[in-house]
């Protein structure tokens, strides 16, 4: 398992360092052939989507936008075609949010972000040179400690995210069960048998976002306390159907593991506006959004409020003055170039 | 198999936009590119707050992003203003070149490879010289 993570991690790594901005660029085909393996390996061995259902493919198209013009982002050399890939970015966020039934934030979202960009085009357009070469868009600060940082980070996320939702203790205890299910005596496959139930019980108990934990933890409990009788009597049949059942269960559980129809809803510390009915989510959630900004959260709305005051006052007050200097600045001037160059000289 | 898209998913997908703006943020040398870079970890977190708040049936993940959106505008807004700033003072917008508020005894990070010359610029186009107009002779007429 640890192999899933590994591949797409060192090959991603790979293209991003090849596809970097330097003076003496690689050749760009194998920087993007190992950003595309990776991208495959990824898709392939991380999110594993099951069905071809409409929102399955729809999430594999979104995410897969998001990443391949994040990719272009930090590799792009012109800094407009960057802001164009990172419009793309923000549109595909937009579409994993309305996936995820938010369709107030994806309408916020792109309200805001297409502000943003148009702005920065405004100051790619007033300040970046268009022509020639430029030490800001044509050289990369430490290529590779940059790169291996960011992958480190990535990878580590992603094994942390694999070892909390893949649960794979809890599938080795129910193959174990199939196995004794399939045999001639289930006793001789899983040995002490309230050992095996009493762990089954632990890690259903501690696997998270398992759905429906409830009925499968009765079941295991009815069978923990049978077990002894069966095993003296020899109840082999009894055995197998409360296995089965088990296996059944807990089968459909693992499936579900981290499903977005949450079946149980928290409750803790939350006006009734912020909690919305059992089972989907509804898309049409923006008029209980609103009810829950204006009860739960009064405070950091109107703080939210005064942020965005400050910020207007604090921008105006940088950018406003035009004061020109009182002595000539010792920096170089537009086009005398960078004072840190050693042109070839160590 | 899972039956649809699951919390996992998401999670991931927000993991790898984060990371990838990280190395934007450490490797790229442009304001503007270091800025965009920021904003993109931004996205990536804010897809996880959304996935966690459907998750747990409730709307305080949504609630979350819409806190970080006005956080992120008031950031772009400074942070605008900032890159004025520093562009004004030195015509550049290579963050490299304030790498002079050092601390005194740290050696700067040099570039070795010079820049190629630019590119030269396309030959102007050739005007029909104007001038003075010639005196034509005058041919006598013979009627």
């Amino acid at each position: 398992m640890l192999l899933a993570i590994v591949l797409p991690v060192v090959f991603g790594l790979i293209g991003v360092y090849l596809l970097l901005p330097r003076v003496r660029p690689f050749p760009t085909i194998w920087g993007t052939a190992a950003s595309g393996i990776a991208l495959l390996l990824a898709g392939f061995l991380l999110i594993r989507g099951g069905m071809a259902v409409p929102e399955n493919l729809l999430f594999y198209c979104f995410s897969a936008i998001a990443i391949v013009s994040g990719g272009l982002l930090i590799t792009q050399r012109n800094p407009v075609h960057a802001a164009l890939s990172f419009a793309l970015v923000v549109l595909s966020t937009c579409g994993l949010f309305l996936l995820q039934a938010a369709p107030f934030l994806m309408a916020a979202t792109i309200i805001v972000y297409a502000g943003a960009i148009v702005v920065t085009f405004l100051f790619v357009i007033m300040l970046a040179q268009q022509t020639g070469w430029s030490d800001a868009d044509h050289r990369s600060r430490e290529p590779f400690i940059a790169t291996v940082s960011g992958f480190v980070l990535t990878g580590a996320l992603l094994y942390l995210l694999q070892q909390t939702y893949a649960a794979p203790r809890l599938h080795k205890l129910l193959q174990q069960a199939e196995a004794a299910l399939g045999s001639d005596s289930p006793t001789a496959v899983l040995g002490d048998g309230d050992q095996f139930l009493a762990d089954l019980h632990r890690e259903v108990e501690q696997t998270r976002g398992l759905p429906e934990r409830g009925v499968l933890l009765d079941e295991i409990t009815n069978a923990r306390g049978k077990w002894k009788e069966w095993k003296d009597s020899k109840n082999f049949p009894e055995m197998r159907a409360a296995l089965h059942r088990i296996v059944e269960d807990g089968g459909k559980a693992t499936d579900e593991i981290g499903s977005l129809s949450p079946q149980e809803v928290t409750r803790e510390h939350m006006s009734a506006y912020s909690v919305l009915p059992k089972g989907n989510v509804l898309p049409e959630n923006v008029a209980p959004l609103g009810r829950t900004l204006f009860t739960d959260y009064l405070l950091p709305v109107e703080l939210g409020g005064t942020l965005l005051l400050v910020a207007t006052i604090g921008a105006i007050a940088i950018s406003g003055r035009r004061m020109m200097p009182a002595h000539p600045s010792p920096l170089p001037r537009r086009g005398e170039g960078n004072p840190y160059v050693t042109e070839g000289k160590p | 198999m899972n039956p649809a898209a699951t919390l996992q998913n998401y999670l991931v997908v927000g993991a790898i936009l984060f990371g990838l703006g990280m190395i934007g943020f450490l490797a790229r040398r442009n304001f503007i590119i270091m800025f965009l870079s920021v904003e993109m970890m931004l996205q990536g977190v804010a897809i996880n707050l959304v996935a966690f708040g459907r998750y747990r049936g409730n709307l305080q993940g949504q609630a979350f992003v819409l806190f970080v959106l006005t956080v992120a505008a008031c950031e772009a807004a400074i942070a605008l203003a900032l890159i004025l700033m520093l562009y004004r003072s030195r015509r550049t917008l290579d963050v490299s070149i304030w790498q002079e508020l050092r601390e005194p005894g740290q050696e700067p990070t040099l570039d070795e490879e010079p820049l190629p010359p630019p590119p030269a610029e396309p030959p102007l186009p050739k005007l029909t010289p104007a001038g003075v107009e010639p005196r034509h002779p005058q041919e006598p007429s013979h009627v």
